[in-house]
Parts: structure tokens; C-alpha cells; sequence
């Protein structure tokens, strides 16, 4: 019998679940960063709730956020560091790592060795490691996962603003008189912003997406694009808004450039055009158009839709443009917003030191390196004057040989990186591959050098969400066996290279590497220099820019003052490239690639969690019934998905009229039924974000097993 | 087509008003798929995972880009007319003032009985605990004046907890049906649906494809031929006595053979409960349970046969074929539930009976002393066995005829089990009854004491054996229950 007793927290609980003690912290999951109570009881993370007092998401949590006190006590944590296999001391570890990579780069050269992180880790870890990979092992190719995000929303602000930073705030959803959604499945990746839009009853809700997803039904136009055509459609959208007369003259004339190349370029975008091409009801192209342009505030934002292509960049410039030249940036309900995908890719993107200097400071800039080597008081030309290779460009590396030492760092490439065939080749020839992870993972499999990582939950610090509001995440329980925090484990490293105190001086944990982290950011536009981990705590999260004496901005550009060096927002003119591996007779199919609410990344997490694996235990593919009856399939059968890179076999149908005839769709969560077998590894020129959306595929039924 | 946040809200738990109890509420418009709802009930009360108490489904219609999509999350509707409840042989279930059905877990015996009657497929089978359990509206943390796990998680508000007048809910449930769901009228279910504009029909649900056979549940395989047998050959017995076609001096061994097969019956039954220690608390509720009453008078007819067997009276002869019919009655009856229109059919019972029929008399024909019985009694024997099998026959071409034209997934998912995915096995079963009949019509054709009819009879046996094996087996394999759309991944079984 079940005994249930009172929590003051939580209302009625079991009481075996009923917590010692709540720990305020913010999910670990995605980047729209809910703020939740973790409970704890007898040392064991065993309950959480929503925070409802937290901002973002008001006490209200998706059902993984439900249920991520799940993740810390399961099979399959790390526990001790191994070295080929066997358990091993951590200083035997770290030993052998350090002298590995050292010997590496001594003997083939700086471009030898290189590192591979994560958006998932705190922003003081984010901090530490770079320091680490750029200072102190003297790497010149350290970049993360979140090039496989959210790197295209990145290299696309830079264009456009002069920098990177979304302008905007998740309370623009809720007050926007129009919200346009561009390949953003919000209902299933990111589903505490969906009450925001579905609570904003005034608006206009536009949704791009080639599926009918869950967001789709959100909508009141769902412009069902064909795949990647979404160029044409902005294009011919801003056209319209041109021709209508619906440009904000006043801004685009102040604080824009490019405006009459903008307007000569779409002059060839006749909305007869577009339509035929998106696949589209041209008086629905009109009609967002017209929504869009007459809205009195009105918000863009996209995620993976828009950033996973090779021209990834180029859209999100245009949805900037979409936002410029109407004026919808800079002010309440409007601005161009990438919605992130990881709880701390923000961080990464500040605070790190992969594709620029913490505090979005150039490599290639002299000024900005020899403010970084002052504040850091490290000689100026220690630091290295090119980004390096970025992740698809370090596999290249380790693929042709280049690359011999690898550390990868709580991400999991068999499964999320595109033609798993061609990267586990590469991985395999590595000299020494060092992986650092909170689990047993494929990429852990193929490891000479194991560290067993402390997770969310185990750790101190802060994650800054995709409204750049920064957050406290706080250790609720000790790590397991011999795991530990990935700070401690930078810590262990500059020690092991003997530059710990010249990296980290007088460093004791996180909360120094923040307020240092304060220091370097300050003045730039991500200026963190007025928060402090108290002042988190009292306010709950805070948006930056954060000067001293301020509680944080909810907006960037206010002024229309740009990042650029003319101060204006550059309007750029883009044309859509044809798809390049394009369907065929004998690939007829184009494969989609996306997420399911239930899971997160490649399950490394979500796969441990009985509740979430239960509710979607295996891969899918999506088919029209249309194909369904052409390839005698049906409902639960079982195919064989083969493209130009590899096979997926045993792979469950799901017809569903919610996909385009000739396109399918496969989630990419799974190891088992890997979607990465297929996708093209072909990479945005601009961004060296992966085009994971359009692999052609042959389709093939096999019988029932 | 736009999803609105639904009006409904988080409710303050107000007091109920007389006539007033709680009940869910779901819009339609508002869910957007999330699961969050089903995570929070599982943390809430602990459920194991494949015994979720609230899920959610997905449905849809159309064709792209005109598709519409929705999701269904759905958990016990505490009913007004509660099947569970009024099936429940040991009064496990009560429903509460406020209206919350609930399970008391320590009067379950396991029989699972209520899951058959639940159209909404609520209460799960706890592997662990071999009981039942169900969805109790968060009892404890309503009275404690707060809302239920999955109301307090639901992101957008589209789960939500209110009170309904009892009285005008029974006068007008019309807001209680939406697609996905079996009609409100079986068990007045309470739950208010709040459905998108436009037209709902059509919908399929994710789950559609999986029409999965259910348990065979050979106890209960055992327990019904079993019977069956038992009264068939008790009433062949008392019928050849009280006709004078044989003396009690040749009846014994009959008599003692229909209640072996009914005490083994009885002992089989046990096997199917999943806490057989409590088997007794099973004849609580003869008021309102036909498996109750099943269980009743069973165990009358197994101490009245006893007592035949042993007494060879007359009196105790017709006492026990009285109580066998009753018992084989509410055998057959207490399968008649709306939850699973194939087998709510006039079907079930004459084919229990037909049973009886097409094995009893065989039965009774080897166990007496034939050779003191007049030919003419044991051609009615054969005849009467022969009739039975002719029944079976009948009814199973009624039923293949039946689910073939179906409309609905329950007999169309049976049309699918029975005719295609088992469609050997269905045919067999109908050649296994043609062969018996042969067999039979055989035996007549020499005298029905000699070795050579004798023979037949002995083959007719193994062959109406096999035969009922089988159509037994069929008749649980294939039913499709209503139920709730569910999700591509899982279905309620």
C-alpha cells in the first residue's frame, strides 16, 4: 500500500519519493532553460518539480524535464577512469592523456591533436576548457557540437549584426501580433515555449515546415514548404512586403545597408514562382506575407529547420532581414530569435573559445587578442590568430590522418554526426582518443582513455538559455564511484601540464571562474561583469548584457546600433543552391531528419529513462500512405533504408499523411536504427553546420522478423 | 486551424454542491502532444511503466497538406455507471461522494475481469503485484484540496478537473464522446471533451495497425470446456435415469466423470487468478457480478454432482443439471460485455451450451456400462453430440460472417485475427467439426455397442476435443476490445 504524506514543495507525494530537501536549479536539457526544484533524499536525486517562481517556465516542465531526476542513479554511469579498457587512477589517467597528446603535438606538429566539447557542460567549464585547449595545451582545433546546432544562427547574427547575441526574449512570443515559425518543431523540442504561442490568442502564428508537426496544428497558416525551399519563400515573402509598400522605411534608411540590392534580387521572386516552387498556395504565401508585414510586432524564430542546411547562414540572414526591414528588432514581440537546442550551447558560444574568443572577440582580430592576453595576462602570441578547424573539418583531419590525438568531451559522435560510416573509419585511426562523458556511450566504446564526468545534477554552475538569461544549476548529489565534475577535471589537467595556476590562478571551483568570466566579458556585448552566482540566486535568472548595477536587458538593440562597423545591420541578398544529393530513380525518397519530445540528442539520457523509453523505444521512418501502397508497406512493417553512404535496416513504418509524398522523415535519437547511416555529410561553407535534412534514400520492404 | 489555450485552466478544487462530483476535462485544442501528463502521473503514483494510468494517443485525418492532427490524454473517466464496479466479483471497486471510482488492492483477486468491461481500457494488470490498478483521480492529493499530477503538469493547460451535476450528465452526456473514444453511453463516462471545430469523423489513431491477439488464457480455456463438459455429461445421466434407459447400477461411473471434469474445471479456474489465495472473496458480489454468480453456482454444480456421484439420486441429478445450466448461463453471460462487441453476442452462451452438447453425451457414452443400455438411447447420445457440433458450426459462420461485414475496428480487428492472421486455424476448427460429424454419422451406420461404432466414437472424441480446443482457444485469441487511440508505440495491452 502506497503511503502518501505532505510536501510544503509539492503538494501530496509518495512517500518514498518525498524529498529531504529541494535544490533550485535550471533543466539540463534544451536551451529554453526552465527553472526546477530537484528533490533529494538520503543523498539520491529523487523527485523534481518546475520552479514557479522561475521566469521562464512558471512551474510548468516537458516530460523529460518531468523526469531528469532519472538520469542520475542508472546503469551505464562511468564511475572510474580507464586506460584501454582497464580501470585506472585518475592521475594515471590524466598522466597518460597529457603525455599522449604532448608527445602527439611534439612529434606531428600543433595541427596534430584537437578537441571536440558539447553545449551541454556550465559556462565556468565552458570557460575553464578553453583556456585549457587554446593556453594550455596549445591547440589550434577545438570546437563543439554545437556546430551540429546552431553554428548557421550564429555565422548568421554575425552577418547580419556584426555579432552574435538573439536580440530577443521569449516574452516577445507572448505579446507578438505575428509569430513566425521556421523549421521549429516547438510542440516537440522545445515545449514550455509552446504555451507561449498558443497563449498569445492575438496573433498571427505562421508556420514554415515541410511536416505537418504537432507545431503545425498551432498555426493559422501552415505554409508546408517543400524541402528547403525556405529561401524562396523568404525571399519571395520580403518581395511582397516590398511591393506592398509594408517596408519600415524610416529603420531600414537609419540602421540598415544593402536595402536596394535586397530589392533588385527578390524583383525575380513573382509569387507565381514561389509558390510553384515551395509547393505552396500562393494566396498563403500572400497572406503570411501580409501578416508578417502589418503586424505591430512581429517575431521570427527557427531552429533546426533553418540551421541544419548547407545554406544554413545565408536563411538565417534572411530571416533577419524578414525582421529588419520591417522593423521588428530591438523592441517588445519582434525580433529574429534562434530558438537554441542545448541547455548551455549559449555558454559555449560566450564564454568558450571555439569559433571565437570568450566574449565574441575575433580570433583574426589583433585588437581583440591583445585584450584577451592582457586581461589573461598570458603572452599575446600564445593565442592562436585562426578559429582552426571546425568539427566537420577535425574529422576531415582525422580522417586524412592529420588529426591524431582527439578528446572528446560529453558528445556523442557515432550517432549525431553525419555518415557514421566514413566517422567511425576516421575515429579508428586514432592515435590516442580521449572521452570524457557522464556515460557508457559508442563514442566511450571506441575510447583509449575513459574520465568519468559528473552530470547535471552532480555540478555547480550556470547555464545561459536562448533568451540569455543565465541561470544557476546547482549539485544536488555526489557524482558516482570516482566520477567528477568536468571543471575538477580541467583543474586536474592545467595541473598535469603544470599551468594550472597560470590558467586558473588562485581557483578554488566554478563560482571563480565565473566572477573572472565577469571580468573578461565586460564591456563586450555579452557583458556578464554585473552578475554574481548571489545575485542569480535572488533574481532567478538574468538576461545579459548585465553591467554592474543593472538586473540584465531583455533585449539587444534597442537602439538600432549594430555590432557592425559601420553600426548598421547589413541586409544580404541569397539564392537558394539546388539540393545536392537530390532524389534519383534509384534514391526516390528525400529523407528528414528531426526530434521526438520524448528523447533528447542520441539518449544517452532519455534512453535510461523507463518512462521515456517506454513511450518511444525504437526509430521510426514516416511515409505518405501514398508511398506506403506504391512500396506495399503498411502500418508497423518493417524497411530497409539504403542511401549513397549506408544502410538502416528493420526500421518500423509509420504512415501518416502528415509528410509530403516522395519525402520521409526518420527521428535521429537512435544508435540502434542510426539516421546518421544516411545523411549526407556535406556542411553550410559559412557555418560548417551539417545539411542533415535532405539525404536521398531508397526505400525497401524486408519481411516480419 | 489554431490551438487556443484552453479556458478551462487549473481549477481551484471548490467544495461539490449535492449531486455534484468531480471529473475530468480535456481540450482538444489546447494538447499539444507533450507526455508530460503521463510522466507526471507515473512520478505521482509510482506506476510502472508499462502499467501507465493516464496516456496519451494521437489522431488524424486528411491529407497533406490539409492534415489535421490530435492527441488524446486520457486517463480512469469515474464513471457513473462504472462497469468495473458492477463486474467486480469481490466488490474491489467503490465509487466514492465525490465520484472517484476507486480499487482497493487488497479485495483484487487478480481476475482482470474489469478489464475486460472497461471500454477505456483504464485498470492495468500490475505484473508485480498481481492485482489491478487504476487511475484514482490523485484521491490523496484531492483530498488534500489539490489538483491531480497531470493537471498541475499539463504545459498548456488542456487537462483540467471540475465538477459535473450528477443528474444533468445523465440527461446529457453528448460532450462526453469525441474521436478516439468508444461512445460515452456504455459506462456514462464523465470525462468533458472539448474538440476542435470542423469535421472530427475519419480520424485513425497511430495505433490503428496494431490489432494484436489477446491473451488465450488457458485457465480460463480449461474452466469453460471444462464445464461445459461436466454439465453435458451430468445431464445426459440424469436424462438416461429419470428415462429408466439404464439403472443406477450403470450410471456411477458417468456421474463420477462429469464431476472430475467439473472439480478439475474448477481448480484450473484458479490458475487465471492472479492472487488465487483469495479465490472466495470472488462470490461477494452475486448482486451485480455474473462472474460471481459463474463462481457460485460452478461450486454449486460441482457439490451437487459430488453428491450424484455418490448418491445417485435422482433429485440431486436434476439439482446438479439445474445449477449447471444456471452456472454455464452466467459463464456465457458475464463474457456478454459492451467493452467487446464480438463477444456480446447470443453467440457466446449457445455456443457454451452447444458445447455441453457436442461433448457431454460422448462422455457419458464411454463412461456407461454400454452394453445394458438400449441402441436406441445411444443413438440419441450420438445424435445429440452431433447437433452440438452442428450448433458450433452455425454459430461460427454466423460469426465470420458477422465480423467480415463489420464497420468498426473491433470487428474488423477480429475479422482480421479470426479470417487472415488465424485463418488456418479457423478453418481447421470448421474441418475438425466436419470430420466429427462424419465420424458420428459413421458410428450410426453399426450397432453403437459394438467395437467397430465404438472405434468411430473413440476417434469422434479425440476430433470434438481438438475441435473445442481450438474454438475455444480462437474465441479469446481474437477478440478486439474497444479502446482509447493510443500512441504508434503502445497500445493498452
Amino acid at each position: 500500500m502506497t503511503t502518501y504524506l505532505p510536501d510544503d514543495t509539492y503538494g501530496v507525494m509518495r512517500e518514498e519519493v518525498r524529498p529531504d530537501e529541494w535544490v533550485r536549479t535550471t533543466c539540463g536539457y534544451c536551451s529554453v532553460g526552465c527553472g526546477m526544484l530537484l528533490g533529494v533524499k538520503g543523498g539520491k536525486a529523487v523527485a523534481v518539480m518546475g520552479d514557479p517562481a522561475h521566469p521562464v517556465n512558471q512551474g510548468r516542465l516537458c516530460p523529460k524535464g518531468l523526469s531528469e531526476h532519472q538520469t542520475i542513479d542508472v546503469d551505464g554511469r562511468l564511475t572510474t577512469p580507464t586506460l584501454n579498457g582497464a580501470p585506472v587512477s585518475w592521475d594515471a589517467a590524466i598522466g597518460s592523456m597529457v603525455v599522449g597528446f604532448r608527445r602527439l603535438l611534439h612529434e606531428h606538429g600543433p595541427d596534430s591533436v584537437a578537441v571536440l566539447s558539447t553545449g551541454q557542460l556550465v559556462t565556468e567549464e565552458f570557460y575553464a576548457l578553453g583556456k585549457l585547449a587554446r593556453l594550455g595545451l596549445g591547440l589550434r582545433h577545438y570546437d563543439g557540437n554545437t556546430t551540429l546546432c546552431m553554428a548557421s544562427a550564429v555565422a548568421g547574427y554575425k552577418r547580419s549584426f556584426g555579432s552574435d547575441g538573439p536580440p530577443g526574449a521569449y516574452s516577445d512570443l507572448d505579446v507578438a501580433d505575428c509569430i513566425l515559425l521556421v523549421g521549429a518543431n516547438i510542440a516537440d523540442n522545445h515545449p514550455l515555449l509552446a504555451p507561449r504561442v498558443i497563449g498569445n490568442t492575438a496573433s498571427t502564428v505562421i508556420v514554415v515546415d515541410p511536416r505537418v508537426t504537432k507545431t503545425a496544428m498551432m498555426a493559422d497558416l501552415h505554409l508546408a514548404v517543400k524541402a528547403r525551399t525556405d529561401i524562396v519563400l523568404l525571399n519571395g515573402m520580403i518581395k511582397i512586403l516590398i511591393d506592398e509598400g509594408l517596408v519600415d522605411q524610416a529603420y531600414v534608411e537609419a540602421h540598415t545597408s544593402g536595402f536596394e540590392e535586397l530589392a533588385a534580387h527578390v524583383a525575380g521572386y513573382s509569387l507565381e514562382r514561389v509558390a510553384a516552387e515551395c509547393g505552396v498556395d500562393a494566396s498563403l504565401i500572400r497572406s503570411a506575407a501580409l501578416a508578417f508585414g502589418r503586424a505591430g510586432s512581429a517575431t521570427a524564430a527557427w531552429t533546426m529547420g533553418v540551421n541544419h542546411s548547407v545554406q544554413g547562414t545565408e536563411t538565417v540572414t534572411l530571416l533577419n532581414t524578414l525582421c529588419l526591414i520591417t522593423g521588428n528588432v530591438g523592441k517588445a514581440g519582434a525580433s529574429p530569435f534562434s530558438i537554441t537546442g542545448q541547455c548551455n550551447a549559449m555558454g559555449t558560444r560566450e564564454a568558450g573559445a571555439t569559433a571565437s574568443m570568450p566574449g565574441y572577440r575575433a580570433w583574426d582580430s589583433a585588437a581583440d587578442r591583445e585584450e584577451l592576453a592582457r586581461l589573461w595576462d598570458w603572452p599575446v602570441e600564445r593565442l592562436p590568430v585562426a578559429r582552426g578547424r571546425a568539427y566537420p573539418d577535425i574529422i576531415d583531419g582525422v580522417y586524412d590522418g592529420t588529426i591524431k590525438g582527439l578528446w572528446i568531451i560529453a558528445t556523442n559522435p557515432p550517432v549525431s554526426f553525419p555518415n557514421r560510416g566514413r566517422l567511425e573509419r576516421a575515429l579508428a585511426q586514432l592515435d590516442l582518443l580521449v572521452v570524457q562523458d557522464g556515460f557508457e556511450t559508442p563514442t566511450t566504446a571506441l575510447a583509449h582513455v575513459v574520465l568519468p564526468a559528473a552530470i547535471w545534477g552532480e555540478k555547480d554552475g550556470t547555464y545561459t538559455n536562448a533568451e540569455r538569461r543565465v541561470s544557476r544549476v546547482r549539485a544536488a548529489v555526489a557524482p558516482p564511484g570516482l566520477a567528477k565534475s568536468d571543471f575538477d577535471i580541467f583543474l586536474a589537467v592545467g595541473e598535469a601540464l603544470g599551468v594550472r595556476e597560470a590558467l586558473y590562478p588562485g581557483w578554488k571551483g566554478p563560482e571563480d571562474a565565473f566572477s573572472e568570466w565577469g571580468r573578461v566579458s565586460a564591456g563586450r556585448l555579452c557583458d556578464y561583469s554585473g552578475m554574481t552566482w548571489d545575485m542569480l540566486d535572488a533574481e532567478g535568472g538574468v538576461q545579459w548584457p548585465c553591467v554592474p548595477g543593472t538586473t540584465g536587458s531583455p533585449r539587444l538593440y534597442e537602439d538600432g546600433v549594430f555590432q557592425t562597423p559601420d553600426g548598421r545591420a547589413r541586409l544580404w541578398c541569397v539564392s537558394p543552391e539546388p539540393i545536392a544529393d537530390a532524389v534519383s530513380g534509384r534514391f526516390p525518397f528525400l529523407l528528414n531528419t528531426g526530434r521526438t519530445v520524448e528523447h533528447w540528442h542520441t539518449r544517452t539520457k532519455t534512453g535510461r529513462v523507463g518512462v521515456l523509453e517506454h513511450l518511444a523505444p525504437e526509430g521510426w521512418v514516416e511515409l505518405n500512405p501514398a508511398d506506403a501502397r506504391r512500396l506495399g508497406v503498411a502500418a508497423g512493417d518493417r524497411v530497409r533504408l539504403v542511401s549513397r553512404r549506408g544502410i538502416v535496416e528493420g526500421v518500423p513504418v509509420r504512415v501518416t499523411a502528415t509528410i509530403r509524398e516522395g519525402e520521409v522523415f526518420m527521428p535521429f535519437h537512435y544508435d540502434e536504427l542510426c539516421v546518421n547511416r544516411l545523411t549526407i555529410d556535406e556542411f553550410d561553407p559559412i557555418s560548417r553546420e551539417p545539411n542533415y535534412k535532405q539525404s536521398a534514400v531508397h526505400i525497401e520492404p524486408m519481411t516480419t522478423p | 486551424m489554431t490551438l487556443t489555450l484552453t479556458t478551462l485552466g487549473t481549477p481551484a478544487l471548490l467544495p461539490l454542491e449535492d449531486g455534484e462530483q468531480y471529473r475530468f476535462t480535456f481540450d482538444m485544442n489546447s494538447c499539444v502532444g507533450c507526455h508530460s501528463c503521463e510522466v507526471a502521473c507515473a512520478e505521482q503514483n509510482g506506476t510502472p511503466v508499462d502499467e501507465a494510468w493516464r496516456r496519451v494517443g494521437e489522431l488524424e485525418s486528411g491529407s497533406f497538406p490539409q492534415t489535421r492532427r490530435f492527441n488524446l490524454s486520457m486517463a480512469c473517466n469515474h464513471c457513473l455507471e462504472p462497469t468495473c464496479l458492477s463486474g467486480c466479483p469481490t466488490k474491489a471497486y467503490e465509487k466514492l461522494g465525490n465520484g472517484i471510482v476507486v480499487h482497493h488492492p487488497d479485495e483484487c483477486v487478480g481476475c482482470q475481469y474489469c478489464m475486460w468491461n472497461c471500454p477505456y481500457e483504464v485498470p492495468v494488470f500490475d505484473t508485480a503485484k498481481r492485482i489491478v490498478s487504476k487511475c484514482d483521480m490523485c484521491r490523496p492529493r484531492i483530498d488534500a484540496g489539490q489538483s491531480p499530477a497531470c493537471v498541475q503538469a499539463c504545459p498548456t493547460y488542456a487537462i483540467g478537473l471540475e465538477a459535473v451535476d450528477v443528474a444533468g450528465w445523465r440527461e446529457d452526456h453528448a460532450a462526453g464522446d469525441g474521436p478516439g473514444l468508444p461512445p460515452v453511453g456504455i459506462t456514462m463516462s464523465t470525462t468533458r471533451m472539448v474538440l476542435p471545430p470542423g469535421d472530427l469523423s475519419g480520424m485513425t489513431a497511430a495505433d490503428d495497425h496494431r490489432v494484436e491477439p489477446e491473451d488465450p488464457h488457458w485457465p480460463l480455456v480449461a474452466l469453460t470446456l471444462l464445464t461445459q463438459l461436466s454439465l453435458g455429461t451430468v445431464a445426459t445421466t440424469v436424462v438416461l435415469q429419470l428415462a429408466g434407459a439404464a439403472s443406477r447400477s450403470v450410471m456411477g461411473g458417468a456421474a463420477v466423470g462429469a464431476f472430475a471434469a467439473g472439480a478439475v474445471a474448477l481448480g484450473a479456474s484458479l490458475l487465471h487468478l492472479g492472487r488465487p489465495g483469495r479465490a472466495l472473496k470472488a462470490l461477494r458480489n452475486v448482486r451485480t457480478s455474473w462472474l460471481s454468480r459463474e463462481v457460485a453456482l460452478f461450486s454449486a454444480f460441482s457439490g451437487l454432482s459430488l453428491a450424484y456421484a455418490a448418491l445417485l439420486s435422482p433429485l440431486l441429478g436434476v439439482l446438479a443439471v439445474v445449477a449447471g445450466v444456471a452456472g454455464v448461463y452466467a459463464s456465457g453471460r458475464l463474457y456478454l460485455v459492451p467493452a467487446r462487441p464480438v463477444w456480446n453476442s447470443w453467440r457466446t452462451p449457445v455456443a457454451f451450451f452447444a458445447t455441453a452438447a457436442a461433448t457431454g453425451p460422448l462422455l457419458a457414452y464411454f463412461m456407461l456400462d454400454r452394453s445394458v443400455v438400449a441402441e436406441g438411447w445411444l443413438v440419441a447420445l450420438v445424435v445429440a453430440a452431433a447437433l452440438g457440433t452442428l450448433a458450433q458450426v452455425a454459430v461460427l459462420v454466423h460469426l465470420a460472417v458477422v465480423v467480415r461485414r463489420g464497420t468498426d475496428r473491433q470487428h474488423q480487428g477480429t475479422a482480421h485475427l479470426l479470417l487472415d492472421r488465424f485463418g488456418g486455424r479457423f478453418q481447421g476448427r470448421l474441418a475438425l467439426s466436419a470430420v466429427a460429424l462424419l465420424l458420428l454419422m459413421g458410428a450410426l451406420l453399426e450397432p453403437l455397442s459394438s467395437a467397430a461404432a465404438g472405434g468411430r466414437l473413440g476417434a469422434a472424441v479425440v476430433v470434438v476435443a481438438a475441435g473445442e480446443l481450438l474454438g475455444r482457444w480462437l474465441f479469446y485469441v481474437t477478440v478486439v476490445p474497444f479502446r482509447v487511440a493510443g500512441s504508434f508505440f503502445r497500445t493498452r495491452s
